[in-house]
């Protein structure tokens, strides 16, 4: 009699596969910290590399488009992976993703790929575009869970009114952040009524959350937008590459929106400004044509003055010449008028000054 | 551009048009108070508006964890 063998005979391409199905049930996304070694690019589309610590290695593979932050030989880094048996037997991580551990390696990661992206010319001063006076309709991109969420609509709030903002809610830090965000950049570039400027916004947080704002794929989604886009990431300090390639960079979530909007009080405050300084204006403007008008009164009033003098002068001097031609100052000054006939024993009357005298003629001579 | 903003904006303008009047060559005294009276009306009604308009903020429905 036959005996049944209880043991599954498989092929070699079956066993793979079923030790695949293995690992994709045991570990279907497992996470890897190690040292990268062998680092290379393949036809520019595939990368390879080892990871490794003291105790062993393993080989990883990824798609260059899956690779978002720069990496190198000697970087400790956390690779999100599948394990895999490949055909030919051997084993190998299939990378999903890798970040770069510990404070040196996300440096030296952020440092690189700034390098690269500045090289290309996205945080050129004359890409940067400016932000509408005052925006109607904005789109904001962060998660409606963050304090930096809530002071930036606060802020808004109490310095502007009016204005239609779309927000779209989406996580702020983690693996899938930077995926979530460029989405909602797209969404948001996509819509048949663009809105004026797109803000994303994040609070402070440790070196490792704010990454997500260093991925290479999301600096260039807002490098890539046909929105304007206003980035307020984090506290004071920090400046990440998505704050370099934006168009305007805040601070802060609350100095985004002192930024974008501005502020109702001091707008009034200036209107009234304006207002209380026209009356002062009218009421100068009223006192120079008054003062024009005097100095024209006045300077006719000169001109006929000058005339009045002149006609005075005149008949100051005729005055005088009259005076010299009268008789009486005629013989004050010794002269006599004599009346009467000039011929021997007639009577004449001779006047001067101070008296009428009656004589007779005695004699007449010829001069 | 909502209409209560743009209606800001324009009356704005207009005040902003008003007030350089009076320091512009165009400046009559005869109108300068019909000017002036203009002036405040408007900027009774912004700092109205400005008091009374409120942000319209909307979440928007489409998530974003996966490639729609």
């Amino acid at each position: 009699m036959e005996k049944s063998n209880p043991q599954p005979i498989f092929s070699v391409s079956d066993f793979i596969a079923v030790v695949n199905q293995t690992f994709e049930y045991a570990y279907p996304n497992i996470e890897v910290e190690g040292e990268v070694a062998s680092f290379k690019v393949n036809q520019g589309k595939f990368v390879f590399f080892d990871i490794k610590d003291s105790g062993g290695s393993i080989g990883c593979f990824m798609t260059v488009w899956q690779l978002r932050v720069p990496i190198e030989d000697g970087m400790k880094v956390i690779v999100s992976t599948v394990p895999k048996l490949t055909n030919w037997g051997k084993f190998s991580l299939t990378v999903k993703s890798v970040r770069p551990s510990g404070e040196g390696a996300i440096k030296k990661s952020f440092e690189l790929l700034k390098m690269k992206l500045d090289n290309e010319g996205l945080f050129a001063p004359e890409r940067k575009r400016q932000l509408p006076t005052i925006p109607s309709h904005v789109a904001v991109i962060s998660s409606i869970q963050a304090a930096g969420y809530a002071d930036f609509i606060k802020i808004i709030d109490d310095r502007w009114g009016g204005m239609k903002v779309d927000v779209a809610n989406v996580q702020v830090q983690g693996i899938v952040a930077s995926d979530q965000i460029i989405r909602a950049i797209e969404y948001f570039n996509q819509q048949e009524l663009l809105p004026e400027v797109i803000i994303i916004i994040r609070g402070g947080g440790s070196a490792d959350d704010l990454s997500v704002f260093n991925d290479e794929l999301l600096v260039r989604s807002i490098a890539g937008s046909r929105i304007p886009t206003l980035v307020g990431i984090g506290h004071e300090t920090d400046i990440g590459l998505a704050d370099l390639v934006a168009d305007v960079r805040a601070a802060t979530p609350s100095n985004a929106a002192q930024i974008l909007v501005p502020d109702k009080k001091e707008i009034i405050k200036s209107i009234h400004f304006q207002i209380s300084s026209l009356l002062p204006r009218i009421i100068q403007m009223i006192n120079k044509y008054s003062q024009t008008n005097i100095d024209y009164l006045d300077n006719i009033i000169g001109k006929i003055t000058i005339k009045i003098d002149q006609h005075n002068m005149y008949i100051s001097n005729l005055r005088n010449i009259l005076s010299q031609l009268n008789p009486d100052q005629i013989l004050a000054r010794g002269y006599a008028m004599v009346r009467g006939i000039i011929k021997v024993n007639s009577i004449i009357e001779i006047e001067t000054n101070k008296a009428i005298i009656k004589a007779e003629v005695k004699n007449v001579f010829n001069k | 551009m909502s209409s209560t903003n743009k209606s800001i904006q324009e009356k704005t303008v207009e005040l902003t048009k008003l007030v350089a009047w009076f320091d512009s060559d165009d400046f009559e005294l005869e109108n300068a108070l019909d000017k002036y009276k203009s002036a405040e009306k408007l900027a009774e009604e912004i700092e109205k508006d400005l008091l009374s308009f409120k942000n319209e903020i909307q979440i928007v429905k489409q998530k974003f964890d996966n490639k729609s």
